[in-house]
């Protein structure tokens, strides 16, 4: 055996032995160490799904707050938000972190849609975050606009909210309060009056007119073939005139009733929008 | 082997050879779309109403729609708002709910920021919405498929 087969042997297995000795290292993926800190990479990455797994079996063999808030906090933003809730509340007691835990304990409440146990649980005081508490009172106010009903009075409403949004506040609590409705009577009445003119009072101003010209229209054949002794074109069109004219008459109360059914309905998408784009107020924890 | 050779060229030969008993000659192909709604212009209320609504649209279909075609500018289409509107209210309001519809169909400076529009391309307007109920009133459609 030559120096030079010794020398490529001795290369040879010094290359097994660092091979060997990494896949040592790789191979503990599961220490609780490692599983943290991938738990911790998926949620900085709004992984919140697969953190939740991970956070899962961290938990199972250490307590810890920070981690138990994160879990929590997962579940929040994935949408489970009952079990969410659960999971806060173990933070409630003799923890660090209770005070962010009873703040984002409200903020699940909010974002499940169930205003009503929302203001149970503020009107009543329950776990209450000192720290937090006009960011509550601004979403506690934020149900009001968001349900558009029940509203408290104005100064009341906006008065968790900083000065500048609090002239977009007034308009939304005086559209919701007092919207600038039409009547559906008063458009059939108008309509009845004179063919088509419910429907300019709903704003339909093309289909007012249309509807005037048609009625008008078959209006003056009927008369024009009576006159002229022609019994069944007259009564043909004296039925046409009927149809247009009833039509027009229950249409404007019709269009009336989708005026205000619109105007809710673009409203709650403007209040949402506004709320949503300022992230409802609230503001950033980094845990 | 040649014979293996001759018997894999008789075999693909006689396999895939065309064939020359059946007449070469360009196909019918018709263009024509399938009419997606035909089935529900029927109301399958079995009732007097019923039957003048089935027999109305009949009328209908055979002097008027098949001819002038897909040219309705709403979804649904005139036909079956009507035959939706009676089936939703009744004859009387059906009526009146057509006749509307029928005056705005006639509307050639159509409001467009009034009606959202479907995957068809057509102004989404249902009969629902003239309900007189404010709770039936939808303004985006709804898709199943």
């Amino acid at each position: 055996m030559t120096k030079t087969h010794i020398a490529f042997m001795s290369f040879f297995l010094l290359i097994v032995s660092i091979a060997k000795s990494q896949t040592n290292v790789q191979s503990d993926f599961f220490s609780n160490n490692n599983r943290l800190k991938f738990a911790n990479h998926l949620y900085n990455e709004k992984d919140y799904l697969r953190a939740l797994g991970e956070y899962k079996e961290i938990l199972k063999l250490v307590d810890n707050d920070t981690i138990r808030f994160r879990f929590a906090n997962s579940f929040l933003k994935v949408g489970r938000y009952d079990e969410a809730a659960q999971n806060f509340k173990t933070l409630f007691v003799s923890s660090k972190l209770q005070e962010e835990a009873k703040f984002s304990y409200y903020q699940t409440l909010f974002f499940s849609g169930d205003y009503n146990d929302f203001r149970i649980n503020y009107d009543g005081g329950f776990y209450l975050p000192q720290k937090y508490y006009k960011v509550i009172d601004r979403l506690n106010s934020a149900t009001y606009f968001l349900q558009q009903a029940n509203l408290p009075g104005e100064s009341k409403l906006i008065k968790p909210f900083d000065d500048s949004v609090q002239t977009k506040l007034i308009y939304f609590s005086q559209m919701i309060k007092n919207p600038p409705k039409k009547n559906p009577v008063t458009a059939a009445l108008l309509s009845a009056a004179i063919p088509g003119a419910g429907k300019f009072y709903s704003g339909e101003i093309t289909d007012g007119l249309i509807a005037l010209g048609a009625t008008l229209l078959s209006g003056f054949l009927a008369v024009n073939n009576f006159q002229n002794n022609h019994q069944f074109r007259g009564w043909l069109f004296t039925g046409l005139t009927a149809f247009f004219y009833g039509g027009s008459i229950y249409g404007s109360a019709a269009s009336a009733k989708i005026y205000n059914a619109k105007l809710k309905s673009d409203l709650n998408k403007e209040i949402k929008l506004y709320f949503e784009e300022r992230n409802y107020f609230l503001p950033k924890i980094e845990l | 082997m040649k014979k293996l050779v001759y018997i894999s060229f008789l075999w693909a030969s006689f396999s895939f050879a065309q064939t020359d008993w059946q007449k070469w000659e360009a196909k019918d192909i018709s263009y024509l779309l399938p009419a997606k709604n035909e089935q529900k212009l029927l109301t399958r209320n079995s009732s007097l109403v019923g039957t003048v609504l089935n027999s109305l649209k009949s009328v209908y279909s055979f002097t008027i729609s098949n001819y002038d075609g897909d040219n309705c500018p709403f979804t649904p289409t005139c036909a079956v708002f009507f035959v939706e509107s009676v089936e939703r209210t009744n004859i009387a309001a059906g009526i009146l709910m057509f006749a509307d519809r029928f005056t705005r169909d006639m509307n050639f400076l159509k409001d467009t920021y009034r009606y959202s529009l479907h995957k068809n391309g057509k102004h989404f307007d249902p009969p629902s919405n003239y309900t007189l109920n404010s709770h039936q009133i939808i303004f985006e459609p709804e898709y199943n498929d």
